[in-house]
């Protein structure tokens, strides 16, 4: 199997699943416990948060451990606007790229009376700073944008956008859940009140993550019924997970600059292969911007996406056409269709994301197999893939 | 892959011919958070996560389309229109021909796959001028009926593993294989309304048809009602009987609101029309008017008939026997002994 879908998961880094397996058997204790067990447990745990905050640039207080990405947007944009809006602000800034766990969040503040300024985004998918600036409001509680996006991997001005922001005293959280592991991150340089990531994203174990929350903001818990992590998210430590974490991070940190070198070339190598096939193009700011070194949205006309994705897994390699969260068949991206993409072409994007595992040998093999898969795609798209055309219509969303 | 017994061991049989299987499973209804999202009817997530389970456990690859936008346009649209309309909607013959088993061939063929083959209980049988769809062997569970809407060109496609078995030798195999839901109860609601509640179901989306009058033959009002779609042609439950005289369901009038009930003898009719007829096979039939026999709902008997040659998709059918509860919207199949030979919706 090859496993080209990075920005879904990343497999865990060497020496992760081992330091996540002693800490199984040898720290049995609760963190919160006042004995030698619960002593123990916390000191690995506090070990943990050490490597976490020093992968960011951060302060150890400033680290809240979490389940993951879901819970730390959660916990980040819904807390922290609950909090400015009993200071009279509750106007939200967001944009049509986030992630569903930053969109879901928004609109449960927009359901309870919150309202929310969507940015413009350009067919590239970037964020226009004039527009941003333009949308500020002297009530403005709160931004949440992407550090870099999961599924065109195009990487966003943060550390400017955050300095504006700053000026209207609006807080700037930031999903750095696509962008930890896979470029050098600096959160007090990026000047941001908050910043999600998570640890399985950098080749750490699932179901957990860190919320980074600037020194001095308040950060009511979203759970209640407990002491932990400074009040701030009550419950008790995943605690081999923690030290799983604060591993990979260490490992990413370690490995970061000849990865990205590495898996840039890889991307680049791909990417000439992939567009040496008619009608194919990148999507997002390809070669135009900053992206992520790993992150290539490509799509061929009249190929769904979804049905090259299978057709790749049928051979053993594995990728996948956006947010893992999503499900669909011929269902448009969100992220595309905010580009501006109508929704037959919203549909075709295929997401190859390359990470620390991956060679060269790999690359080439999944070149060598998606002429055919798109060839064969396209011919059975051309008949109408057995749909009619309304219903056809119906399942991509153009009457919707 | 329904998540049911039927296409499971179809998948295992396939599988142990020597053929390499890919699993599929369309997502037809949402119902997040709801109950229903643990419910137990055809495409529900609990039946995804039962056919993603039966593919796991056999080793092959599987799928899940989200096809719920289509659905609900082909299928659940046309079921709410066709309540509010006054006719009697068959929301599975309507989903076979539009997503189930068009789209799947398409979805087949894009990811190089020779066939598509369903848990269906009916038998495709070559022949040079393309497959014909027979019954299934065990005529209780046959599915014939819901299939006369696929096109020559689809069925060309198409396997029918399960056709010559009966339900009981299905469910045999399925626990010789180990599946987990060999026992599974059979589905037999719409998926789309688990509760069996149509009118329910139908006023909730805004199908309900008008409010109105219960007339006899003569016009003359028995009761008042509160809308069309709580009838069908041939119901008895629910009609007034102020003699103490049974009556029936005899025609919906959507357009006055009234509906017509009689006696049970003024139900039986030899003449109906029938429209969007198709042919299973690519060369339709030669002779007309066709000798066939013709059956009006999935649980009847095919009465003979003849049919007219159709004229812009619709056709006149002339039944040897009278014959009740001829509802429109429901579709009239037609048959040549175990043959299916095409079929229209009762207009």
């Amino acid at each position: 199997m090859i496993y080209f879908d990075h920005n879904a998961t990343s497999p865990l880094r060497e020496g992760v699943a081992e330091a996540m397996a002693r800490a199984q058997v040898d720290l049995p204790g609760n963190p919160s416990s006042v004995h030698a067990a619960g002593r123990r447990a916390r000191a690995a745990v506090e070990d943990a948060r050490e490597q976490v905050a020093s992968f960011l640039g951060a302060l150890r207080e400033e680290i809240v451990f979490t389940s993951g990405g879901t819970e730390g947007d959660n916990l980040a944009i819904r807390s922290l606007a609950q909090a400015a809006g009993q200071r009279g602000r509750r106007h939200i800034i967001t944009s049509p790229l986030e992630h569903p766990a930053v969109a879901g969040s928004v609109d449960a503040l927009q359901e309870v009376g919150f309202s929310v300024t969507n940015l413009p985004v350009t067919a590239r998918g970037e964020i226009d700073a004039g527009a941003f600036e333009a949308a500020l409001r002297d009530d403005t509680a709160l931004v949440s944008l992407a550090l870099a996006n999961h599924e065109l991997g195009n990487v966003y001005p943060i550390a400017a956008l955050a300095q504006v922001a700053r000026g209207r005293g609006a807080l700037f959280h930031t999903d750095a859940v696509q962008a930890a592991g896979k470029r050098a991150l600096d959160v007090p340089a990026l000047g941001v009140d908050a910043a999600t990531i998570s640890a399985h994203k950098l080749g750490g174990p699932k179901a957990v993550g860190a919320l980074f929350v600037r020194r001095g903001l308040d950060l009511p818990p979203l759970l209640l019924g407990g002491h932990q992590e400074r009040e701030r998210r009550p419950g008790t430590e995943n605690v081999a997970g923690i030290v799983g974490f604060g591993v990979a991070c260490q490992l990413a940190a370690r490995a970061q600059q000849t990865e990205e070198t590495r898996v840039l070339a890889l991307r680049q190598r791909l990417e000439r292969a992939l567009l040496s096939i008619e009608g194919a193009r990148l999507f997002g700011v390809g070669d135009a911007g900053e992206r992520l070194a790993g992150t290539t949205l490509v799509g061929f006309a009249g190929a769904p996406g979804q049905l090259v994705a299978i057709g790749l897994d049928l051979e053993g390699i594995c990728v996948s056409t956006g947010a893992a969260c999503t499900s669909g068949s011929l269902k448009p991206s969100p992220v595309l269709l905010a580009t501006g993409l109508p929704p037959a072409a919203a549909s075709e994007g295929v997401r190859i994301s390359l990470g620390w595992t991956n060679t060269e040998a790999e690359v080439d093999r999944l070149c060598a197999c998606i002429g055919t898969i798109v060839a064969r795609v396209r011919a059975a798209a051309g008949q109408g893939l057995g749909w009619t055309a309304d219903v056809q219509d119906a399942a991509i969303g153009v009457h919707a | 892959m329904s998540g049911g017994v039927d296409s499971s061991t179809a998948a295992a049989m396939l599988l142990e011919a020597g053929y390499e299987v890919v699993g599929v499973t369309l997502k037809l209804t949402n119902a997040a958070g709801t109950a229903a999202s643990i419910g137990g009817r055809c495409c529900s997530p609990r039946d995804i996560d039962d056919a993603r389970a039966t593919a796991a456990q056999l080793g092959f690859p599987h799928y899940v389309l989200d096809h719920t936008a289509a659905f609900r346009h082909a299928v659940i649209d046309d079921f709410i229109a066709e309540y509010r309309s006054g006719r009697t909607p068959n929301p599975c013959v309507r989903c076979n021909e539009k997503l189930k088993f068009g789209p799947l061939l398409g979805f087949a063929r894009a990811i190089g796959a020779d066939k598509l083959a369903t848990g269906h209980y009916a038998r495709l049988e070559s022949t040079p001028e393309g497959p014909r769809l027979l019954r299934s062997l065990d005529r209780a569970k046959d599915q014939s009926y819901f299939l006369f809407g696929v096109s020559p060109d689809v069925l060309a496609g198409v396997m029918f593993p399960l056709g010559a078995l009966t339900k009981d030798q299905v469910r045999a195999a399925a626990r010789r294989f180990g599946l987990a839901n060999a026992d599974k109860p059979d589905s037999q609601e719409i998926c789309f309304i688990p509760s069996g509640d149509h009118q329910a179901f139908v006023e909730a989306q805004g199908g309900a048809g008008p409010a109105g009058q219960v007339v006899d033959e003569a016009g003359a009002p028995l009761a008042n009602h509160t809308g069309t779609h709580r009838f069908t042609v041939g119901q008895r439950r629910g009609l007034p009987t102020p003699d103490g005289q049974r009556r029936f369901v005899l025609r919906i009038e959507a357009a006055t609101g009234r509906v017509v009930v009689g006696p049970r003898d003024a139900l039986l009719q030899r003449s109906l029309r029938v429209d969007d007829v198709r042919w299973t096979q690519a060369q339709p039939p030669a002779h007309w008017p066709l000798r066939c026999a013709v059956q009006i709902r999935h649980h009847a008997s095919a009465t003979p008939a003849w049919v007219t040659a159709p004229d812009q998709g619709g056709a006149a059918v002339e039944l040897d026997e009278p014959t009740a509860g001829i509802a429109p919207g429901q579709a009239a199949v037609f048959y040549d002994g175990d043959q299916v030979v095409g079929g229209g919706w009762i207009a």
